[in-house]
């Protein structure tokens, strides 16, 4: 059976930092990881690989530095990683992401028979990608799902969708966005990491290898832009407090006792 | 009627399932208005499935002004690729300037792939709508990285722009008996989809789960320094009864079940109180307790990024602190 | 391009007429004397039942009956009402059901299905039933935006 999984690089840092310019994420010396549910659909992937046989490729889109991401993946079990990068890509929406990514997916011989995905990421938590690559592909999605059956050249499949939890019969191949109930994640096996990044293979693709052109990807290929960032969603004007434990834990038992939940001690 | 008054206008995908509960597409209807008065055109709503008359009158009832209909026992069930279909078409021909949709599950995963289909731009769970006076255009404003910030994205030369919009962003108006509209049925050719069937579909009760429904969370992260630390949360937790939640880089380290992972890739809490220990406040965590009342954060880093989203930011040693908190504690009770 | 049809709804009451919801809808004249029809009338926000007038002949386009906003006038033909809990039938002396009228009730609104086979003066069918709705095969079905004036002539939508 031939997987291939699609993975993002995300920040894993705190404090974020933002090209006001092109309105994108600085990612340079920012720690990054694979987006969790990313990692899980590749935990799916190696599942079914090992059942079934086969092969998993991973495939990302970024910068080059997330060949670090896709060096992890090897180290979980990919057997092929393919990192798409390409100046022209910066600043891409889902709709020219998921361009790219389907070119890439195209150029794969034989063409998979199951793409995986993570229902969404971090830090766009559009969902957007999964679906648009199988639309761009002409092939059917299920998305969410936190099962998956195969069943000769079909997977049974199970999600939660607006309360419904259905199980789905899907035709292959078929895009497969998973939850984080799909597989649970193994941690490396030892010294999986430093042989993944001394004598891993990962493979790079640019808008040659593709065959597209700079209008169809990058901020030029997308539909969308943001126009603006404005303050953020939740900060709270807190009050920061430095002092001794004693003092601390006063200011903490006032606050539980002000909002109620701590009745108020007399004296 | 001419189609004139049916072309470039302000569409809502009539996502009816769960109908009295689900209340979202009244509410973008009731938005929609507001935009198509703005734009001068009309509110059209897009209702596929069979024997959906109801609803037709229900949508008429709270502000549309056309309902654009596909009745078809193929389409009973909601479809992505058949939806998508039908919708493209209907989009090719009338050429809305705008296509609204719920963020619910099904719009989610619907809305991305008709915009592929039509080439055009799509912003995700949008928080707010407005057309931009100078322009005319759009503004959607949607979470970004992480929900830490709010985007304003536009689709400046696409069309229809496209967005999906949370629930309860916006506010339905109320059902009113006395309206009356158009129903438009389009020609359409439908056809069954045999890739993807469902062959069950059960209504899931909502699961009750201790650490959503508590009153207060208290969560410990790596700054806790150990599993012997994290243990004590279970004491304060029992004290001020309470719930015991996780960061990741606790339950990777096996000092938390999975059960207590809060954030995108866990669970979401909206406590009266959270108190957050030990945690610098990565995005993919806060993004899980930016809707708690009241927030109490410590941490020995005065840069912490949680501070910035604490009502109360204490800096100290969480070994120094949570100690002398429980001896506290104690000895109230 | 592509070809649609419409018809204007109210959210209080509509029937169903060539696969379309019609908040009113006529078949024929009413203000003729002698010549069949069939009127659907707008029901207003307030009533809940349907308003069916009508002149029917049968096949060999005998008159058979005249309603008047459900209520038999001239009856020819000899046919009865039976009333039920959600509408009426209007059966013929040969036995058979002329006309079926049955209102839905939505949690907000309503819906009435008519279901019925009718012939004109000239023997030609005009009416027939089809999939819960009633569909129009010879001649023009016109909507309604409101209620007909009383014994006034169809108002061209």
């Amino acid at each position: 059976m031939n997987i291939v999984v699609c993975i993002k690089q995300v920040p894993d840092e705190p404090i974020i930092r933002i090209d006001s310019e092109r309105m994108t994420l600085i990612r340079e010396g920012t720690e990054s990881t694979i987006n969790p549910l990313d990692r899980v659909a590749l935990e799916a992937g190696l599942h079914l690989r090992k059942h079934n046989g086969g092969q998993v490729t991973v495939l990302s889109m970024g910068p080059p530095r997330g060949e670090e991401s896709l060096r992890e993946a090897l180290a979980a079990g990919a057997d092929r990683a393919i990192l798409l990068t390409d100046p022209a890509f910066a600043g891409s929406d889902t709709l020219a992401t998921s361009h790219v990514l389907a070119r890439a997916i195209s150029r794969l011989r034989p063409f998979p028979d199951l793409l995986l995905c993570g229902m969404k990421t971090i830090d766009s938590d559009t969902g957007h990608v999964g679906p648009q690559i199988a639309e761009e592909l002409g092939i059917p999605q299920v998305c969410g799902v936190n099962k998956i059956n195969l069943e000769e050249d079909s997977l049974v499949v199970e999600r939660l969708s607006d309360g419904f939890l259905d199980t789905v019969k899907v035709t292959l191949p078929a895009l497969i966005s998973v939850s984080r109930e799909c597989c649970p994640v193994r941690s490396l096996p030892l010294g999986a990491l430093e042989i993944a990044f001394s004598q891993g293979d990962v493979t790079r693709w640019g808008c040659q290898e593709l065959g597209v052109s700079e209008e169809e990807v990058g901020l030029k290929g997308s539909a969308t832009r943001v126009r603006r960032l404005l303050t953020p969603a939740f900060t709270r004007k807190g009050e920061i407090v430095s002092g001794s434990p004693r003092l601390l834990v006063d200011r903490l038992i006032g606050t539980l006792e002000a909002v109620g939940l701590l009745d108020e001690e007399d004296g | 009627m001419d189609k004139g008054s049916l072309l470039h206008g302000v569409w809502v995908f009539g996502d009816y399932r769960n109908y009295f509960q689900n209340r979202v597409t009244l509410q973008l209807i009731a938005k929609g208005r507001g935009l198509a008065e703005t734009l001068r055109t009309r509110v059209t709503v897009l209702l596929l499935g069979e024997a959906v008359h109801q609803y037709a009158m229900e949508y008429i009832a709270h502000g549309a002004d056309v309902v654009m209909v596909a009745e078809h026992p193929d389409l009973k069930c909601y479809q992505v690729e058949s939806y998508t279909n039908v919708v493209a078409r209907w989009a090719e021909a009338f050429k809305p300037n705008i296509l609204l949709g719920g963020a619910t599950s099904f719009g989610r995963e619907f809305f991305p792939r008709l915009a592929k289909r039509l080439r055009t731009g799509l912003s995700a769970d949008c928080v707010n709508l407005a057309v931009d006076p100078d322009t005319g255009l759009l503004l959607q404003t949607t979470p970004a990285f992480g929900g830490n910030l709010l985007a304003e994205v536009v689709t400046s030369q696409h069309r229809p722009q496209m967005a999906t919009i949370h629930p309860c962003v916006f506010k339905e108006l109320p059902h009113n008996a006395g309206a009356v509209g158009r129903v438009v049925y389009p020609e359409i050719e439908v056809k069954a989809n045999t890739r993807v069937r469902v062959l069950r579909s059960r209504r899931q009760q909502v699961q009750r789960d201790n650490l959503q429904d508590a009153e207060i969370v208290i969560v410990g992260g790596r700054g806790l320094g150990s599993k012997n630390q994290f243990k004590l949360l279970f004491e304060l937790a029992e004290l001020l009864e309470g719930e015991v939640g996780a960061t990741r880089p606790v339950v990777l380290a096996g000092w938390a079940d999975e059960e207590r992972l809060l954030g995108q890739t866990g669970k979401t809490v909206k406590p009266k109180v959270l108190i957050s220990i030990g945690t610098s406040g990565a995005l993919q965590y806060t993004t899980g307790i930016k809707e708690a009342e009241t927030i109490i954060a410590i941490n020995r880093d005065p840069q912490a990024p949680i501070f910035k989203m604490a009502d109360l930011g204490l800096v100290g040693e969480s070994s120094a602190v949570l100690p002398l908190l429980l001896e506290t504690l104690r000895n109230r009770i | 391009m592509i070809a649609f049809r419409e018809s204007p709804i109210s959210a209080h009451h509509n029937y169903f007429v060539n696969g379309m919801l019609a908040q009113g809808f006529v078949v024929g004249d009413p203000s003729s004397n002698d010549s069949f029809f069939l009127l659907a009338d707008v029901v207003p926000h307030g009533e809940i039942r349907p308003r069916i007038s009508a002149r029917l002949m049968d096949e060999e386009a005998h008159l058979l009956l005249e309603l008047k906003a459900n209520r038999i006038g001239r009856n020819p033909g000899k046919c009865s009402i039976e009333p039920f809990l959600d509408g009426y039938r209007v059966w013929r002396s040969s036995g058979n059901v002329l006309i079926e009228v049955r209102t839905r009730v939505f949690a907000n609104g309503y819906l009435t299905l008519i279901e019925a086979r009718l012939f004109d003066e000239h023997g030609h069918l005009r009416v027939e039933p089809k999939d819960e709705s009633i569909w129009v095969c010879g001649g023009e079905c016109r909507f309604l935006a409101a209620p007909l004036p009383e014994g006034g002539s169809t108002k061209r939508e």
